[in-house]
């Protein structure tokens, strides 16, 4: 296991031209990240904080005004940097007139797979994203979740090193955005290293070991998990049947100890777990 | 800079997409109906019966449909194309592959090249057996009229549909050019169409500014002859008729002609292409 | 601005050096297509460039639009409709003069089925066997014979313009002296059939200068090589016979074939 980046940026910088008179945009501003292997590593922002920017920066769509970037050594604008790279847009467009099939297996090509292998990679991915029964269809005729799928399947045919997931979620039902988790932790149980942008914070919480948010395309926090539970200096617990005589020894046994109980309540369940109570959340699951 | 980097294997995958995408949609149809309607067209001047022109006219005729509705085909199909890719953002997901920019051009431009080749050879195709029918007939009908020779040579008109063909590929190329600089689909369509009229007719203002021009618009006749082709000489069909027909050497020198065009639009269409932002 | 300033720079040489490249391959080919192509040169006598300027503006489809209006002079004719037929004779050969077809046939067409129709359209033979007839037959031919004119100045050495030319001469104007002159000027031209020459001396005989068609066809046989079929040697020895009897030749001044 080598101790080299998945990704390297350093002083990245992106300015849009707006109009005719030469105004400049600075969509990402001397941004510096570094995102070891085999972690999931969550970027946050509001709207329009350069995430988007930054993946497309690093996948050499669009050209930095300053600064560099490596994929695991290789600089980003060379294509051979791509080789083990993986990516799903957000709201993946595909070319319509292909079959399901045949778009997984137009981009194993592109990633360098040919004959057996490329057919034995495109069914297993096939398969694995629940897309057996549609293969054969256009993928015009595919639902968001499917088209969701069809991306995801694209990203990962070619056994990628590194996974860059734009949105994954976005437009998903709970279950849809559960089984989006459950993949991603699969994909780092691989040893694989994921990029997920999202506007779901819980599901980033939920997943990522890093985290780092944008805002006006700057760096404003990164930390890990960890890092998220110690920044209020506070904990929480949670019990079960706890009576009031017993909660009033609880208070005392902290106050004893210098520790302050602020606060009693009753958890509610959450929204999504009340969803995924009465949904058929057992037959999807089994797709990853 | 991966400006060199070149994979055939990938530019054909992507050429095969954008042919099969062409393929799936309506064009087809297009060729079909075109050469469905040369044939019922031809068919139609046997009632005005004018003996051995008849089969120049129908080459005529025939390389002139093929031109005019090949030259649309190649300019908003290359265009649709190409721009599907961007507008559609498939293009981001293929990008982010192992695919240069110079690969992912040149399978489009193969594509492409595809769609009008696949034109220019169904229509040469019913082309010659239009003539060949005609022809048989002409010489069951009218023996003397062959007396002295005058059998059409087929291999000339072959030759002739395939300089049309590669009229399509300058035009194609220079269509490609132009869209992976400019951003708007409509733009790019005009401005191909602004292209197909200075390359159809720059030999007139050749012509005129030769015998009657001013020094400077000579000069501006020399260098509109030099940056842009001049798609007469691909009109090799008006040899066909010639003594000598059409010679190998005038073939391969038109084909070179086309090639030399065809390699510097792609150049340009990738060097504007490399600095695009998808 | 620089950007766009290095954009224009490297099109204009990558272009520029494709079209250097390019137009030094392809010139002789360029030069064999302009001679084919009338339609290219602009240093036409007489205006010819005027007549075919227009048709140029529409580049690589001028052949197809002259080719769709021919399609439609065609229908006209079988309407009879003389001044459409007219028209669009005029644009067909303006759009594309090369094809010697659409000169030729509408040639044809005025000479020969116009007076019909305009004979027809003034009571058919009532009208026909007075003089009024006559006039519209040889306004009509001479009409024609300025078709032909123009087109010799696009086919300038084509026998079929002159040959055309030579049987209106004789079929509508009954001037074999000048059908004559057009047979020659027909049997002058390379690529000619022989039967011109044939005719030359059958119109000089017609317009009663027998000596002179003797004399033609004397040096005509002469140089006529005796197995080849088409030449028709024999026929042309005939005619020579022929015309010693009319003319009274003595047998020991007649024409004494040498062999080649």
């Amino acid at each position: 296991m080598t101790t080299e980046a998945a990704i390297s940026i350093q002083g990245l910088t992106k300015d849009f031209a707006i109009g005719l008179r030469g105004t400049r945009l600075r969509a990402v501003d001397n941004l510096s990240l570094h995102i070891g292997q085999g972690q999931i590593f969550g970027l946050l922002g509001p709207n329009g904080s350069g995430k988007s920017t930054t993946i497309k920066l690093i996948l050499d769509l669009l050209q930095p005004t300053a600064g560099k970037c490596l994929i695991f050594g290789v600089s980003h604008d060379l294509a051979e940097s791509r080789r083990t790279v993986g990516y799903l847009p957000e709201s993946p467009y595909f070319h319509r007139y292909l079959t399901g099939r045949e778009l997984v297996g137009f981009h194993a090509g592109l990633a360098g797979l040919s004959g057996g292998q490329l057919a034995r990679r495109v069914d297993e991915v096939i398969a694995r994203f629940g897309l057996s029964n549609a293969a054969d269809r256009r993928v015009g005729s595919y639902s968001k979740g499917m088209l969701q799928r069809a991306g995801l399947a694209q990203a990962l045919v070619h056994d990628p090193r590194l996974v860059i997931l734009d949105e994954p979620a976005a437009g998903m039902d709970p279950a849809g955005v559960e089984e989006i988790s459950t993949m991603l932790l699969q994909l780092k149980a691989e040893g694989r290293t994921v990029v997920m942008v999202s506007h779901l914070l819980g599901q980033m919480e939920e997943v990522c070991d890093r985290m780092a948010i944008l805002n006006h395309g700057r760096l404003v926090w990164e930390g890990t998990r960890a890092d998220l539970a110690g920044a209020s200096g506070r904990q929480a617990l949670v019990v079960d049947e706890l009576s009031m005589e017993h909660l009033g020894d609880l208070r005392q046994w902290l106050e004893q100890r210098g520790s302050t109980l602020r606060g009693v309540g009753q958890p509610a369940l959450k929204l999504a777990e009340i969803f995924r109570r009465h949904t058929a959340v057992a037959e999807t699951r089994r797709r990853f | 800079m991966s400006f060199f980097s070149f994979c055939p294997r990938r530019a054909g995958l992507i050429a095969r997409v954008t042919l099969l995408e062409a393929m799936r949609q309506r064009l087809p149809q297009i060729l079909l109906l075109g050469a469905a309607g040369l044939a019922v067209g031809v068919q139609g001047l046997r009632g005005i019966n004018f003996g051995l022109p008849e089969l120049k006219f129908i080459a005529d005729l025939g390389f002139g449909g093929m031109v005019f509705f090949g030259s649309i085909l190649t300019i908003f199909s290359g265009s649709h194309l190409f721009y599907s890719e961007i507008y559609g953002r498939s293009a981001v997901t293929v990008l982010a592959k192992p695919v240069s920019r110079t690969e992912f051009l040149a399978g489009k431009f193969i594509g492409m090249m595809g769609v009008a080749a696949l034109f220019s050879v169904v229509m040469t195709v019913v082309i010659a057996f239009v003539l060949y029918t005609r022809e048989s007939t002409l010489m069951q009908e009218r023996p003397e009229l062959f007396e002295h020779g005058g059998r059409l040579r087929y291999g000339d008109i072959f030759a002739a549909g395939f300089a049309y063909g590669l009229r399509f590929g300058v035009l194609a190329a220079f269509t490609l050019m132009i869209a992976s600089h400019v951003r708007s689909s409509l733009y790019a369509v005009m401005a191909s169409f602004g292209v197909l009229l200075i390359c159809d007719l720059q030999y007139l203002a050749q012509e005129a500014y030769a015998h009657t021009g001013t020094t400077p618009l000579r000069l501006l006749a020399g260098l509109i002859a030099l940056l842009f082709p001049d798609f007469q000489v691909f009109n090799l069909a008006d040899l066909a008729g010639a003594e000598d027909g059409i010679q190998a050497e005038q073939l391969w020198r038109v084909t070179g002609y086309g090639l030399c065009y065809i390699a510097a639009a792609g150049a340009l269409a990738v060097f504007s292409f490399k600095r695009r932002e998808i | 601005m620089k950007s766009s300033f290095i954009t224009v720079a490297v099109t204009v040489l990558a272009l520029g050096t494709a079209g250097g490249l390019g137009r030094a391959l392809v010139a002789p080919t360029r030069a064999a297509l302009r001679l084919r192509q009338s339609s290219w040169r602009v240093d036409f006598p007489d205006g010819a460039a005027g007549l075919v300027r227009g048709g140029a503006l529409l580049g690589g489809f001028r052949t197809l639009a002259a080719d769709f209006l021919w399609l439609r002079v065609n229908v006209l004719w079988e309407k009879r409709d003389l001044p459409g037929a007219m028209q669009n004779l005029r644009l067909v050969t303006a759009l594309d003069p090369r094809p010697l077809v659409f000169w030729l046939n509408g040639a044809r067409m005025m000479a020969y089925d116009m007076p019909a129709w305009r004979v027809a359209a003034l009571g058919g033979r009532a009208v026909g066997a007075g003089g009024v007839a006559r006039r519209i037959e040889s306004d009509q031919a001479h009409l024609a014979l300025a078709w032909l004119d123009a087109a010799l100045k696009f086919h300038p050495a084509s026998p079929a313009v002159f040959i055309e030319r030579a049987n209106i001469r004789i079929n509508c104007l009954h001037d074999p002296a000048a059908a004559a002159e057009e047979y020659r000027r027909a049997a002058g031209q390379p690529g000619a059939p022989r039967y011109a020459a044939r005719l030359h001396a059958e119109m000089l005989r017609r317009a009663g200068r027998k000596t002179e068609a003797l004399a033609w066809l004397v040096a005509l046989h002469a140089g006529l090589p005796r197995n080849d079929e088409a030449a028709a040697a024999d026929l042309v020895l005939a005619r020579i016979r022929d015309l010693e009897a009319e003319l009274g030749i003595p047998p020991g001044e007649s024409y004494r074939v040498q062999e080649l």
